[in-house]
Formats: C-alpha cells, sequence, structure tokens
C-alpha cells in the first residue's frame, strides 16, 4: 500500500514539473464533446490541453487570487454577461487575432473575448390552450401583459440566462419600466420559479402552465430521445416560438472565452481560439450541444434546424451590454420577490 | 507534570487555531463596509433567508433524530427479522450525498419522469403528471438532507446504545419501569451526547448544505451567501452572513453545553460491562419493526441506487466513455492523505485538551470546529484569498519564490481545505469516545508509571480503536462526496466521480452523471461494506 501510494505521489509530481507544449483551460461549459475537441487540437497541433472546470464566479476567484502566478491561459463559459463581468475586472487581454475577428461578427466579442457558438432564449407554448394568432406580434415585453396572468413559467432569478435576459432589457428599454416589467412578469407566474429551463418546457407540457421561457438547446435535447420516449413526446406537445421578430429580433446569448491577462502560454491559447472557430470544430460544436454555430458557412442540428432558422435574430443589443447590466437585472428582479 | 503537557498543550491550541482561521478572517469582515446589495436583501430577502434556514433546520433535525434513534433503538434492543441485516444496511444511507439524493427525487417525481413511465407502462396512457407528488422546493430539500445524514444519527446513537450498561437498563426494570419509561427515562437519557453529537453534526451540514437547497430553489442564508458573493461580488457581505450562519452553530452548542453540564456520561466501572441480551418481538411487532427499517433502507439508499442505475443501463455509453481507474485512483489518493492527517491530528489536539485539563483549549476547541457549518465554496475561497494575501505581503516582501502554486490547484492545498472543513468531524467523534473513558483510568496508569505518551499509546489508542475506524470511514465518505473544495482547489487534469458526475448534473445532463454517481456510491459502500464488521463487532 505504501509502496502504490509512494509511487502514484511521485508520478504526480514528476507529472507537474515536465514542461510541456501546453495550453490552460479554466472552464464554466462542461461538455463532453468539448474535451474530444480539445483532443483533436492536441493531435492537429501538438499542443496539450490541460482543463479545469467549476462554477464560474469560483474559478474567476481563483484566477484573481492566483494573480500574476497564474497558469491559466483561457477561460471559457456559457454566458456573455459573465465574460463582461470578468473584462471589467480587467482580467483577460487583447487577443483578438485576424483569424477571429474575420470569423466572428462584431457584435458576438468584444476586443478583449470572443463568442464560440450562441443560443436563443426563446417562449414555448402549448398549442392546446394557446391560440396561435395570440402569439402573432409577441415580444418579450408582452410576457409583462394581463392575458398571462397565471400562465407563465421561467426560472429563478439567479440564474445566469434569466439575468442576461433582463439585462438586455434593461439596456433595450432602461431601468424602470424593466422594473415594472418584472413586476408584472413574477405577477402572470403560474408558480413560485423552480427547476431548470427543461423543468419549465415540461410544466407547459403537463399542463401546469401555457408558456415557458428557456434556452434552446434543451428543447432540441429532449426531442433527440437522450431523456428517454416520455420526456421526447411530452416535448412534441409543445412548440417553440420566437419572439420580437416584428423589431430588434430574438434575444441572443453566447458561450465564448477569452485570454487571461497573465496567460503563460498565449500564443497557444490564441491557437486554440481559433480552432474552435474553424468549421470543424464548429460542427462538432453543433452537432453535440445544439447550439447555433458562431461562424458562416456551418448547419445547425437537424432538431434545430426543425424549430426555425430563418428567425431574427437580436444584433442589435450588443453582447457585450449583457455584463453591464446584470447587477442592475438581480436587483430588480429580487425587488419584485422573484424566487 | 510541567514540560510534557505543555508540548501537547501547544499542539492542541496550533491545530484548534489553523482550523479557526476562516472564522476569524469571517469575524473581521463584520466591521467591514458593505455594497448596496445589503440594503436590498434586508428589504427583500433577509427575513425569508433566515426562516428558510430556520425551517430547513427544524425539519432536517426532527426527522433525522426519529429515522436514527429509532432505527438505532430497534436493532440495538430487539431481535426481529433481519436484523443483523439492517445493522450494517441502514448504514449505507452514508455513501448518498444530498445532492445525489435530490437528483433522484426529481428525475423520478417530475414531470414526465421515472414515476410516470413506470405507470404508463404499468396502466397505458395516461395524464398522470397532476397525480404524482412532487417532492420539490423546502419538502424535496428536507427529505434529501435528512435521508443522506440521519446515518450520523444512527451510527453514534447505536454505538452508545451498544456501551449502554446492562446494569442501568436492569436497575430500571427492578424499579418497575414499563418499556416506554425505561426508553425515555434511561435509555434515550443515557445516550444524549452520542445523539446530540449526532443532531450538530447533521445541523452543521444542513446549514452549509448549498447543492440540495439550490437545485430545489430554496432560498437559504447560504443562497444568500452566493448570492451576495457571485452575483454582487460583495464578498464581505457573504462572509457577514456566514457570521450569521455561525451565531446559529454557537447558540445550538451552547444550548447543549448548558443542557449536560451537570450529567457525567462515563462507563461505570463498578461490576463491568455486561452485554445485553436481545428482546424477541412478538409477530405484530416485529412486523412493524421490520417495516420501519426496512422503509428508511429502501428510502435512505435503494430508491436513489435504482434511479442511477435504471439510467446506466439505459444509457451504458456514459459508463464505458468513463476513465475509471483515473477516476478511482484520484478518489482515494484524496481519501487517504486526508484521512490520515484528520484522525492524528484530531487524536494529539483532543488528548492534549484531556491532559491539560484547560477551559480555555476546550472553549477554542469547540470555537475551531463551528467552521464546519461554513459553506464549503466559502472556506475554499476563504483559504485562496488566505495564501493570496499571505503570498502578496509576506512572501513577496523576502523576495522568494511565490507559494501560490504550491498551495492553490494542488493536491496539498485540497487536503488543507478538507483538513479544516472536516476536522470538527475527526474531532467530535474522538471527543465522544474519550467522554467514555473515565479520568480513574488514566490516572490509575499515572501510578503505575506510565508516562503520557505511553497512557496514550497503550491505555487510549487501543480503547478508540473502534471509534478511530468509525471516524475513518465517516471521512473517507464525505471526502468521496465532497464537491465544492474540490472543484475549486483541484489541479488541472484532475477528476473525481464528485466532480464528474457535477459537470455533467450542471449541464442537465442527469442521465450522464448517473454513472460517476453511481460508481461515487458504490465505492463509499464497499468503504463501509469492508469495515462494518469492526464497528459491528460486539
Amino acid at each position: 500500500m505504501k509502496k502504490i501510494l509512494f509511487i502514484i505521489l511521485a508520478l504526480s509530481f514528476f507529472k507537474s514539473l515536465a514542461i510541456a507544449n501546453e495550453v490552460n483551460v479554466f472552464s464554466a461549459r462542461h461538455y463532453d464533446s468539448d474535451i474530444q475537441l480539445y483532443e483533436k487540437f492536441t493531435s492537429q497541433t501538438g499542443i496539450k490541453v490541460n482543463i479545469i472546470s467549476g462554477k464560474d464566479k469560483a474559478l474567476q476567484k481563483r484566477i484573481i487570487e492566483e494573480g500574476k502566478n497564474s497558469k491559466a491561459d483561457l477561460y471559457i463559459t456559457a454566458d456573455a454577461g459573465t465574460l463582461g463581468f470578468f473584462d471589467s475586472k480587467k482580467m483577460f487581454q487583447n487577443s483578438m487575432s485576424p483569424a477571429i475577428k474575420s470569423a466572428v461578427p462584431s457584435n458576438f466579442r468584444s476586443k478583449n473575448w470572443t463568442g464560440i457558438a450562441k443560443r436563443a432564449r426563446i417562449i414555448y407554448y402549448s398549442p392546446d390552450r394557446v391560440n396561435a394568432n395570440d402569439l402573432i406580434g409577441m415580444t418579450y415585453e408582452e410576457l409583462a401583459s394581463p392575458k398571462w396572468k397565471g400562465r407563465i413559467v421561467i426560472r429563478q432569478s439567479n440564474n445566469i440566462y434569466n439575468q442576461s435576459l433582463v439585462a438586455s432589457l434593461i439596456s433595450n428599454n432602461g431601468k424602470k419600466a424593466t422594473s415594472e416589467w418584472v413586476k408584472d412578469v413574477v405577477a402572470n407566474m403560474a408558480r413560485d420559479s423552480k427547476g431548470n429551463d427543461r423543468a419549465q418546457i415540461l410544466a407547459v407540457a403537463a399542463g401546469e402552465a401555457d408558456l415557458a421561457v428557456a434556452n434552446t438547446y434543451y428543447y432540441a435535447l429532449m426531442l433527440s430521445g437522450s431523456k428517454g420516449p416520455e420526456q421526447q413526446a411530452a416535448a412534441k406537445k409543445v412548440l417553440p416560438f420566437f419572439p420580437n421578430q416584428g423589431d430588434r429580433g430574438t434575444h441572443m446569448n453566447i458561450s465564448g472565452g477569452g485570454i487571461l491577462k497573465h496567460a503563460p502560454n498565449k500564443d497557444n491559447a490564441i491557437k486554440l481560439l481559433e480552432f474552435l472557430l474553424t468549421k470543424e470544430a464548429q460542427q462538432h460544436i453543433v452537432n453535440n450541444t445544439y447550439e447555433y454555430p458562431m461562424i458562416e458557412g456551418v448547419e445547425p442540428h437537424e432538431l434545430i434546424k426543425q424549430m426555425g432558422l430563418d428567425f431574427k435574430q437580436d444584433l442589435k443589443t450588443k453582447v457585450v451590454n449583457y455584463g453591464k447590466n446584470q447587477a442592475a437585472a438581480l436587483e430588480i428582479m429580487l425587488a419584485a420577490r422573484w424566487k | 507534570m510541567g514540560k510534557k503537557i505543555n508540548i501537547w498543550y501547544f499542539s492542541s491550541f496550533l491545530i484548534s487555531i489553523v482550523v479557526a482561521i476562516p472564522i476569524i478572517t469571517v469575524f473581521g469582515s463584520f466591521f467591514e463596509t458593505t455594497g448596496s446589495y445589503v440594503l436590498i436583501l434586508k428589504n427583500t430577502f433577509l427575513i425569508d433567508y433566515i426562516y428558510n434556514s430556520i425551517l430547513l433546520l427544524v425539519g432536517v433535525l426532527i426527522l433525522t433524530f426519529i429515522i436514527g434513534v429509532g432505527c438505532a433503538y430497534l436493532v440495538s434492543f430487539y431481535n426481529f427479522p433481519g436484523v443483523n441485516f439492517f445493522k450494517w444496511a441502514l448504514i449505507l444511507s452514508f455513501a448518498v450525498p444530498a445532492y445525489i439524493y435530490a437528483y433522484s427525487l426529481t428525475a423520478f417525481f417530475e414531470n414526465y419522469g421515472t414515476a410516470f413511465s413506470i405507470l404508463k407502462n404499468l396502466f397505458g396512457e395516461g395524464n398522470y403528471n397532476s397525480y404524482i407528488p412532487k417532492f420539490d422546493g423546502m419538502m424535496g430539500a428536507i427529505i434529501s438532507i435528512s435521508f443522506s445524514l440521519f446515518g450520523y444519527v444512527y451510527v453514534l446513537t447505536k454505538a452508545s446504545f451498544h456501551y449502554q450498561s446492562q446494569n442501568l437498563i436492569e436497575l430500571g426494570k427492578n424499579l418497575g419501569f414499563s418499556k416506554e419509561k425505561l426508553f425515555f427515562k434511561i435509555i434515550l437519557p443515557s445516550a444524549r451526547p452520542a445523539i446530540v453529537a449526532g443532531l450538530s453534526l447533521v445541523a452543521m451540514e444542513t446549514l452549509s448544505d448549498f447543492g440540495s437547497v439550490s437545485f430545489f430553489g430554496v432560498s437559504t442564508l447560504t443562497t444568500g451567501i452566493y448570492n451576495a458573493w457571485i452575483s454582487f461580488d460583495d464578498l464581505t457581505l457573504a462572509n457577514r452572513l456566514s457570521f450569521y450562519l455561525l451565531i446559529f452553530i454557537f447558540g445550538l452548542f451552547i444550548l447543549e453545553n448548558l443542557s449536560r453540564k451537570k450529567a457525567q456520561y462515563h462507563t461505570q466501572s463498578k461490576g463491568g460491562f455486561k452485554s445485553k441480551s436481545l428482546i424477541d418481538l412478538n409477530s405484530y411487532k416485529s412486523l412493524l419493526a421490520f417495516s420501519f427499517c426496512m422503509i428508511v433502507f429502501f428510502v435512505s439508499f435503494l430508491f436513489p441506487v435504482l434511479q442511477m442505475l435504471y439510467w446506466t443501463v439505459i444509457f451504458p455509453k456514459h459508463l464505458i466513455d468513463l476513465n475509471l481507474i483515473e477516476l478511482f485512483s484520484n478518489t482515494m489518493l484524496l481519501v487517504f492523505l486526508s484521512s490520515c492527517l484528520l484522525i492524528v491530528l484530531a487524536f494529539i489536539s483532543n488528548y492534549g485538551n484531556r491532559v491539560s485539563k484547560s477551559k480555555f483549549l476546550e472553549a477554542l476547541n469547540t470555537f475551531s470546529i463551528s467552521g464546519y457549518a461554513i459553506p464549503g465554496i466559502i472556506l475554499a475561497v476563504a483559504f485562496i484569498t488566505f495564501i493570496s494575501w499571505f503570498d502578496n505581503n509576506m512572501i513577496n516582501y523576502l523576495e522568494v519564490k511565490s507559494i501560490k502554486s504550491i498551495f492553490i490547484g494542488s493536491v496539498l492545498g485540497l487536503i488543507l481545505v478538507y483538513f479544516i472543513r472536516f476536522y470538527s468531524l475527526a474531532n467530535n467523534g474522538i471527543k465522544s469516545g474519550y467522554l467514555k473513558i473515565n479520568y480513574s483510568i488514566d490516572e490509575s496508569a499515572y501510578l503505575l508509571g506510565y508516562s503520557k505518551f505511553k497512557t496514550f499509546k497503550n491505555i487510549h489508542i487501543p480503547y478508540l480503536k473502534n471509534s478511530i475506524l468509525l471516524i475513518g470511514i465517516l471521512l473517507a465518505i464525505e471526502i468521496i462526496k465532497e464537491l465544492p473544495i474540490t472543484l475549486i482547489m483541484r489541479p488541472f487534469n484532475f477528476e473525481t466521480f464528485a466532480t464528474k458526475a457535477y459537470v455533467f448534473a450542471s449541464q442537465d445532463l442527469l442521465e450522464a452523471a448517473a454513472a460517476p454517481s453511481l460508481l461515487l456510491i458504490v465505492t463509499a459502500s464497499f468503504f463501509i461494506l469492508i469495515t462494518s464488521r469492526y464497528i459491528l463487532k460486539d
């Protein structure tokens, strides 16, 4: 036992000493398919990808405290507001190479970080209980309308996707109007907020509510059957609706990343970011996570296409703004007693 | 006396201080200014947070008391079918972390969940969702936490019942006590230190729980801490809320200390230890006893295991994709190193307290272990902040190499934070073992010319062998299940069963989280099983 332990300790010690061609990733986006992508990157470039995955703010805190001793090169997460917030702490460096700039539309990146994939936060409805005519011209703003009283489900206020959605409303309509909107939406809820996005869609399928707000990939995940035949059938009882088609378009969020200020392997990190934005990598991402591709010329997953591709995305509200308004968003949600 | 006491005193003092550092940090922050979040919080949710924390705590304490003491009493005093099986099988609930229990509870009862599938397969299509009870919110949190923690109360109470002198019980019988009176007047009061020790562990784990309360969306003080810190970047307020949590815990400690001040719980040396004979139950009562234990065993262990097994069987790909050897050896490395460190140091500290009989050490010791109620994630960040501050101010000043990479993102740092987090568990266990060794035994040893060290080595350690084993298992299981500290403190590419399960669950891939969760439960169960015969050996 002692010998085995000694060998394990010695091995792990030397392993950490070996100088390698590597890149260190701190990731709050935990798809197994991402790890397969990193393996592909390693086999193409010889650069080893080391990963720590965890909760957003805990990872950020660790990077901040490690300071210039931090080994972290690349920070990847699944929310634009989170990237913006970390950027405001001056933790990123300008790393947008010409290849990244030409691949990613300007409203999905800043000078210090870039989107890798997109997702939309949309409305789902029960075609049995909601007349499709009622939804013509439907917007996020109209979720506050009294006609939806007791009919809406949406997850809790501490959820980052909700914070980004409300942040985007603040940057479009102002804090005061959005504050009223939040109060009315809370009054329209069919129940106290609970569960994840999938649970909201299931609540509509089960008849607990008529409208749900959730991200696009959750719906595709259920339709794919990987949650079992019952949930696949349940998803089919609910239809997706892309709001705000008459004005700015549907709220978009991103998965993205940026290179850290003290990155010891900056060049490798840029190579990895560029790799993630190649056609090959994007195809792998959208096939496995049901997100929308960040670059032109890549087709989303078949199930995402079925939900409708010709919708208008909100390209007017820059995702950079989410980070600025997130704290205000949570503040007004808590004030309205949004659970 | 003199010199030797000082060494013990000093070691004991030092250990308590190290464990107390995060609590001192929390105290320190109480006097700093906070952001605007405190205003928003006061106006809206603070009362809710406190109310929910109390409700959760009371719910969990009542449920774990009934289940834990009830099972321990039945298997310790009565003979009924399966009693020898339940003795160890009930400990298996330890293998299931509250967050995995929460996943199972939700997956089974949610709309179109496993319960729906079962009903559909039995009775055909139908709208069963409205008939399936929804164990979510506060109810879900109380059930998940209680069934994953009642083992503390069960194990400690059962051990105490085991050593309860037959003479006392016979005395009660001779006085004409009924079974109920015997239970409430003799059996229960004499097991009180063990029950209280178990309940206080449960209380601290409950207050620091984040995984299951956030999963069920119950806003407790812990959620408040997380919100303050994560969303408003107001660590000072997060610390201040932790401070309220600590007040809770100190209240509990003081209550418990006051309540047993007059009582002494040493086994009477006169007359010796006489083992009990189990009482046979008639068929009706033995069916009741069997059902009670079976329901607890099923709900606490079989139910989550079956749910995870069900997913692993329908989605075997997720199991095949796991790197089992790596996950297993990483988990075991952490278990082995941390348990050894914790047990050795808890022993030294307790012995130091015992030989020095210092009120100050006793108080410091009690103070330091209440850090158990600080949520693991806050503890880890407090540690990182402390190392960073120390490095920036001390080490840089001396112009030597930074120590950050030695302590942050290393197995060493991880084990140190485990040490602070679980010290209370090791300490409480050994302390309650020590309470049973009468001081007169020590004095006899000194009269025989034993040194302090020899008394420690030749008398205390053999006497406490079972306690040490018990603590060892508890620590191993806690470390196998631990999540937030491991997540943030670990080195690159370092995955355990718990982190792997979390990573999947956080992407809403509970069916993929099932395989690592199941392996986590199996590993922890294995630990319980190989050592259960030592705990149960009469």
